[in-house]
């Protein structure tokens, strides 16, 4: 076989990328979730996304694993009173980086109909927030959607670390 | 002391096994905490364990504690529907049940039977959807993965049909004082008969899967018992003492909404143990689908609201024409309606077991208190009692058995 | 029909409002009085709260601040009946009935931490909703609902349950 051949055969197989753009395609379809369902919102988008209406393993999320340690993302799901704030807030340092969050529902976003002593007014004040999802409780479409926003975002960030 | 060893000799090996002083009966305390895949919500469990059997278990509550009862002080009678919804949430429509059978009753007033009829197929339906869950996620956590997607792929269809009559997949709102939210659409009750036409077919196949299962039997027979008179005692009810053979169903012995008047029976079961309690759920499910089948079937045509102006805003186009239309308007949406002084308590069964509502008025457009008697709160007590002696992979099928929703608990 | 559970002198005030019966009766009478009805047959205790009469609007006064209200239930005669003791404001202890009706244990440590009534003789008195740090008891009339207000929103008395008088 001459050179001119495999190059030609080469020349078909090789992509060039940078690795930003690889690491960022790798982290955005394997996003594992936390098991951290609080509420309402965990039946809608912890149990029906995953569920086989709206299978969220479709887009790389099938493995919820119930260690934080072992998860890429925590979906807030549900309203935070103010006794689980320090255990939200412990969970989301123990998650190794890099790590998102994405506060589903009104509650966690903002408080929800709760505007009240015992519910935390958004559960921004404690973890840094990537995506927000309105809705009481969201329908399982708004998370994936949500999801795929993130998984956007992801990319994006390729390998450059967050500060 | 000293650490004592034993020398064994097996087919011609010695190994010596050291037993550490000081260790015997010392009680290690593992905490489930907040957080953890099988405790059905954030429910923090400290269990002390003499090796794997378990010693003492001490729930600590709260971490869901949403002041439900007072947000309600804060909101008008007819506001306060929007918050019943989100208290035991696997069961939104009986709580706006308990609390709209609350208000009425101080109102006075009763709602017209086809609202009756829509109260009920909606109830029976949230009760399937509530055993769902439960079957779903008992199964999971006990090893069984397949019947968790088979269950949500029934609870789709129900939220399906919520969404048909409310527009809300599941905190609907639906069942207000005075009525419903508004009247059933033809489509839902062609998709209400196709789901009643199934689901039987698909309770055989949970059945399928677990029933005679070996190893669910084996994980489920002679775990958790509570007996009758310890269940009477602790306060109990829903499927926890039906399982135990106490017959109390509140839609048989404190009738409402015309439960009376169907043909159903009480699932009771005697063993007292999980197994038992699951059969009572099966066939809680397959009694739900007689009760809807009739209910669809003898659905009265007629108002789905209660025919009163000083309670329930009158129609739109009245406003065009008639000023006391106009007067009772403005009054609902700025000052709402006032019931009379007095305190009523209601109790419905939801897919737990009593579920109420008990109320104070002081005559004013907001409540003084509104207490839920929440089924969950107490059931949860029981758990101590069900699991001591048992081993640690037995009592998560115990937590599972006690079906607690830790929103109702907390509040 | 109320008073023929009790004897006469142990029950203040009885009635019937939408079908429920109830009784009022002394704080000290309390826990002989449910031992009365649980030997009656009144097994089931079906929950126990209290209401916080703060500044009522209605003409007849009650006679405390805080009342608490316990449901009662007798299964086989398919009968309930309400119990209602009035705790004054100055003096906010009641008698604990753990040991007579096994549920009413965490329905008074949810008293306690919503509305700082203590109950003697309960084994474990802690906060139970709350954290174990919070101070005050929310659910009293003078707390005030609490959360973040709502800028230009004219509905401020959603923020504040207390009356003016409180």
């Amino acid at each position: 076989m001459g050179v001119e051949q495999l190059v030609d055969i080469l020349g078909e197989n090789i992509l060039t990328t940078t690795l930003g753009k690889v690491i960022g395609w790798g982290r955005a379809n394997s996003v594992w979730p936390a098991q951290f369902g609080l509420a309402c919102c965990a039946i809608e988008g912890l149990m029906h996304t995953a569920g086989p209406g709206f299978d969220i393993g479709r887009f790389g999320s099938e493995a919820m694993r119930a260690s934080p340690r072992q998860s890429d993302l925590m979906i807030v799901a549900g309203r935070v009173s103010q006794k689980m704030a320090p255990v939200l807030r412990q969970l989301y340092d123990q998650m190794p980086e890099p790590k998102w969050v994405i506060s589903m529902g009104a509650c966690a976003s903002t408080g929800g109909v709760f505007n009240n002593y015992a519910i935390l007014q958004g559960v921004d004040k404690i973890v840094p927030v990537d995506v927000y999802i309105p809705g009481c409780p969201p329908r399982p479409e708004d998370v994936i959607n949500a999801l795929m926003i993130l998984q956007e975002k992801i990319k994006a960030q390729g390998i450059k670390p967050r500060i | 002391m000293a650490d004592t060893k034993l020398d064994q000799t097996q087919q011609g090996i010695t190994i010596t096994r050291t037993k550490r002083a000081g260790l015997e009966g010392d009680l290690m305390t593992v905490n489930f905490g907040p957080q953890h895949p099988s405790t059905h919500g954030v429910l923090r469990l400290v269990v002390d364990l003499d090796g794997e059997t378990i010693r003492r278990v001490k729930p600590v509550i709260g971490y869901l504690h949403t002041g439900i009862e007072k947000q309600m002080e804060a909101l008008r009678w007819q506001q306060g529907v929007v918050v019943t919804d989100r208290h035991d949430y696997l069961s939104p429509p009986i709580n706006n049940l308990a609390y709209a059978l609350a208000v009425e009753q101080l109102m006075g007033v009763e709602a017209p039977p086809r609202a009756q009829g829509l109260r009920v197929l909606m109830s029976e339906l949230t009760r399937i959807s509530s055993h769902l869950i439960w079957l779903g996620t008992s199964g999971i956590e006990l090893g069984a993965m397949g019947i968790f997607m088979y269950c949500l792929r029934e609870r789709e269809k129900i939220m399906d049909l919520n969404e048909e009559i409310s527009g809300f997949r599941m905190h609907t709102s639906y069942i207000r004082p005075g009525g419903v939210m508004a009247d059933a659409t033809p489509r839902f009750l062609e998709l209400l008969d196709e789901f009643i036409r199934e689901m039987p077919g698909h309770i055989d196949q949970y059945e399928d899967l677990l029933t005679r299962n070996p190893i669910f039997q084996e994980r489920t027979q002679g775990v958790g018992i509570l007996s009758a008179e310890d269940a009477i005692r602790l306060g109990a009810t829903g499927p926890m003492i039906r399982g135990s053979g106490v017959a109390w169903d509140l839609r048989r012995d404190r009738p409402y909404c015309g439960y009376d008047t169907y043909d159903w029976e009480v699932a009771v079961e005697s063993a007292g143990d999980c197994y038992a309690r699951y059969l009572v759920r099966i066939k809680e499910l397959r009694e739900s689908v007689k009760i809807l089948r009739q209910a669809l079937d003898r659905l009265p045509t007629g108002p789905v609201n209660v025919d009163d102006r000083k309670m329930l805003p009158p129609p739109r186009e009245e406003l065009e024409t008639s000023m006391e239309a106009i007067i009772h308007h403005f009054k609902l949406f700025t000052e709402g309606y006032s019931p009379p002084p007095g305190d009523v308590y209601v109790a419905v069964e939801s897919g737990r077991g009593e579920n109420g509502c008990y109320i104070v008025s002081d005559g004013t457009h907001k409540p003084r208190r509104v207490k839920f008697r929440s089924a969950s709160f107490v059931n949860l007590q029981a758990l101590e009692h069900m699991s001591l002696g048992h081993i640690l992979a037995d009592f998560i099928a115990i937590i599972g058995t006690a079906d607690t929703v830790l929103g109702d608990c907390d509040r | 029909m109320t008073t023929s559970v009790l004897p006469d002198e142990t029950v203040l005030a009885s009635g019937v409002l939408a079908g429920a019966e109830w009784i009022t009766i002394r704080r000290e009478d309390l826990r002989e009085a449910m031992q009365t009805l649980q030997a009656q047959g009144f097994a089931s205790y079906l929950f126990m709260t209290c209401v916080d009469h703060l500044a009522t609007p209605v003409v007849e006064r009650p006679p405390e601040r805080y009342e608490l209200v316990y449901q009662l239930r007798n299964m086989s005669a398919h009968r309930e009946l309400r119990v209602r003791v009035f705790v004054p404001e100055g003096d906010p202890t009641a008698p604990s009935l753990h040991d007579i009706y096994t549920p009413a244990n965490w329905d008074e440590r949810e008293t306690w931490d919503l509305f700082g009534i203590a109950f003697e003789g309960h084994p474990d008195l802690t906060r139970i909703l709350l954290p174990d740090d919070w101070e005050g008891h929310p659910l009293r009339r003078d707390f005030p609902v609490g959360g973040e207000p709502v800028d230009f929103s004219e509905d401020h008395e959603t923020w504040q349950t207390a009356p003016p008088e409180a």
